[in-house]
């Protein structure tokens, strides 16, 4: 699946896009098709009109001339109804016609043409009428056959007819441009449809295509999470196990350092029990020395004797005081491995409590030095309480010990709650610790400031360890000459797998 | 040491790699007043071969008033697989061992007197301390009774 991964830039959008502009095309020229579709049957059904009502003129000419003979052959008025209908009848057409064929002069001019006719002839069968109301009769069979009536009414409906032909030509020719106009549009609708189908398809693909994409990548980063866990793992493991190889090195290094010093401590005592014996030794001779000459100056050589048990005296101080300084950092280096050691027993710890009995048993050191020790309300924990307490006390006594000249101490214990961790601040207006040293007062063996307190730079180190082991962090903010704060959070409940891998 | 074995005076076998620290044991024994012969060991291997002679038996030492002095940390093996040996050999573990050592881990004391050693001391850096320790050692080994020879 990751090898189909190609870098297509995604079409669905543009595809949508072709879609949508098509679509829109598609509607416009089908509007405009239906409009000319409309409009194709609006002249057909015009056209049609004209023809019928052309034949209704003649028509009405027709009837006018039956009704004009049945009153001359019958000399009965009631046959002239009819007659006298006709006349406007056909006039009415006619300017229906005008109307309809505004747009044609052709036909326009025909229909002058056909007027003409129709005054002549209606003049003739009036004449007619209007002889036989007289009462000649005579004079109105003969207009009747000298055939003029007949001859204008022959002209009338060969315009008429040829009209009529033109006007189905037309016809003719607009039922063909709407039937042309008809299959452009179904052919414009079937292909629309046909695209947007080919769009819906391709867009279907692709968003198969996609899903499917999603769904490899998504395999892929649950398998890289896998491993990214297993890694996590196999580092943590490591982790581990090369923290506890160095409490091993510490412990092993330590103590095998020990024996050493045994021996050097040892022999120092021996070689410092030997001095009285060799001074005396020396005393002695320089004594008998004196003695066989007596030029030398017994004061003199004792003076020298002494001054050489001076420096010897300093020689094995110097030794032994350092022998005493290693032995306390290889004790505090083997306490910090067997602390790191130490299995953790969780318990509900009152801080409250524990830090009170912190401060009771500095009461008297405090007292002495002017101290005012204030503890706030503190959240209860779940944890170790030696570590804890260890932790603690080591922050009071730092307090304790590091105060400023001339400014009465006053330490603050305060704690709060943050979600699933608990923080304790311990602030002191002490002496304060340099910016730069904030970091390195946390390492072993290192200090800060001025040495004029007795102590090896473990402290610190040791609480921080503690932190971390018991899955915390431990902050400081201070000012040199105003004062520090240590800040410990805890986890409100330690489980053995929360130790902090910081 | 007692006027029981003035015939035959008990043996202490010292088996300790750091000669200098042999030495230091020596001298506060003997300034402790106790004259018995010391037979000193620098590794497992000589120990364990004195100990249990030629044949492994332990049976060259079969009756001898013995008392051990055993360093946990010898270059060849450790305190504890001699320990181990001693008191489960027939003839040797009614022996009085005691284990002096730099180690003062816990679990390694418990573990010595488990498999059956009959003091525990741990070596202070401080030679005050350690000479006081390895004096009083000595007091000790002016009154223990060690199992006659049958």
């Amino acid at each position: 699946m990751a090898t189909q991964r190609t870098p297509l830039p995604n079409l669905q959008p543009i595809l949508l896009g072709i879609g949508f502009a098509l679509l829109v095309g598609i509607s416009v020229a089908t509007v405009y098709l239906v409009d000319r579709a409309a409009t194709d049957t609006r002249r057909l059904t015009q056209t049609l009109s004209v023809e019928d009502k052309l034949s209704n003129v003649l028509l009405s000419v027709r009837r006018a001339e039956s009704s004009q003979r049945g009153y001359l052959f019958t000399d009965d008025p009631k046959y002239l109804a009819e007659f006298y209908e006709a006349e406007p009848e056909a006039r009415q057409l006619v300017e229906e016609l005008r109307t309809l064929t505004r747009d044609n002069p052709a036909r326009q001019a025909t229909l002058d043409e056909i007027t003409r006719h129709l005054e002549a002839k209606f003049k003739e069968m009036g004449e007619t009428v209007n002889l036989n109301q007289r009462g000649d009769s005579i004079g109105a069979r003969r207009l009747v056959l000298s055939d003029q009536g007949r001859a204008i009414t022959e002209s009338l409906r060969k315009v008429i007819d040829t009209a009529i032909i033109d006007e189905a030509r037309l016809a003719a020719d607009r039922t063909a441009q709407s039937q042309q106009t008809n299959r452009l549009l179904l052919y414009v609708t079937l292909f629309g449809a046909a695209l947007i189908v080919l769009i819906g398809a391709a867009s279907v693909m692709l968003v198969q295509r996609t899903a499917r994409q999603r769904e490899a990548a998504r395999a892929e980063l649950e398998s890289t999470n896998a491993n990214l866990e297993r890694i996590v793992e196999f580092r943590t493991a490591d982790l581990t196990e090369a923290n506890e190889e160095i409490q091993r090195f510490a412990y092993i290094v330590s103590h095998d350092l020990r024996s050493p010093l045994v021996n050097i401590m040892g022999f120092t005592s021996e070689l410092e029990a030997l001095r009285t014996d060799i001074f005396d030794q020396v005393a002695r001779l320089s004594a008998e020395l004196a003695a066989l000459d007596a030029q030398a100056s017994e004061a003199a050589n004792t003076g020298e004797i002494e001054r050489l048990g001076a420096d010897f005296d300093e020689a094995i101080r110097f030794i032994k005081t350092s022998i005493g300084n290693m032995d306390r950092l290889i004790n505090a280096v083997l306490r910090l491995s067997r602390e790191g050691r130490r299995e953790f027993r969780p318990e509900r710890v009152d801080m409250d409590e524990l830090l009170s009995s912190i401060t009771a048993t500095v009461t008297h050191r405090a007292v002495e030095l002017g101290a005012r020790i204030e503890v706030g309300a503190l959240p209860s924990i779940e944890t170790d309480r030696l570590a804890v307490e260890q932790i603690f006390a080591n922050l009071v006594d730092n307090a304790l010990k590091y105060g400023r000249e001339g400014e009465p101490l006053h330490i603050e214990i305060m704690g709060r709650t943050s979600g699933t961790h608990a923080i304790y601040d311990v602030r002191a207006n002490g002496r304060g610790i340099d910016p730069a040293d904030h970091a390195r007062v946390f390492e072993l063996f290192r200090r800060s400031g001025p040495q004029d307190r007795p102590g090896e730079g473990i402290g610190l180190a040791h609480v921080r360890a503690l932190v971390r082991r018991l899955g915390g962090t431990m902050g400081l903010s201070s000012t040199l000459g105003q004062g520090s704060t240590f800040t410990v959070t805890l986890p409100r409940r330690w489980t053995p797998g929360n130790r902090s891998k910081a | 040491m007692n006027s029981r074995t003035v015939e035959q005076p008990v043996q202490i076998v010292m088996i300790e790699d750091d000669e200098g620290h042999a030495r230091l044991i020596e001298k506060n024994i003997r300034r402790a007043g106790v004259n018995n012969p010391v037979a000193p060991f620098n590794n497992g291997t000589d120990a364990l071969r004195y100990l249990f002679g030629p044949d492994g038996s332990g049976l060259v030492n079969k009756g001898k008033p013995l008392l051990i002095l055993l360093d946990l940390n010898l270059p060849d093996m450790t305190g504890v697989d001699i320990l181990k040996k001693v008191k489960t050999n027939e003839h040797l573990k009614r022996v009085p061992v005691v284990v002096l050592t730099t180690t003062d881990d816990a679990v390694e004391i418990q573990r010595c007197y488990d498999l059956g050693c009959n003091v525990y001391i741990t070596k202070p850096v401080n030679y005050e301390n350690f000479a006081n320790a390895i004096r009083q050692l000595g007091l000790f080994f002016s009154v223990i009774q060690v199992p006659s020879p049958d």
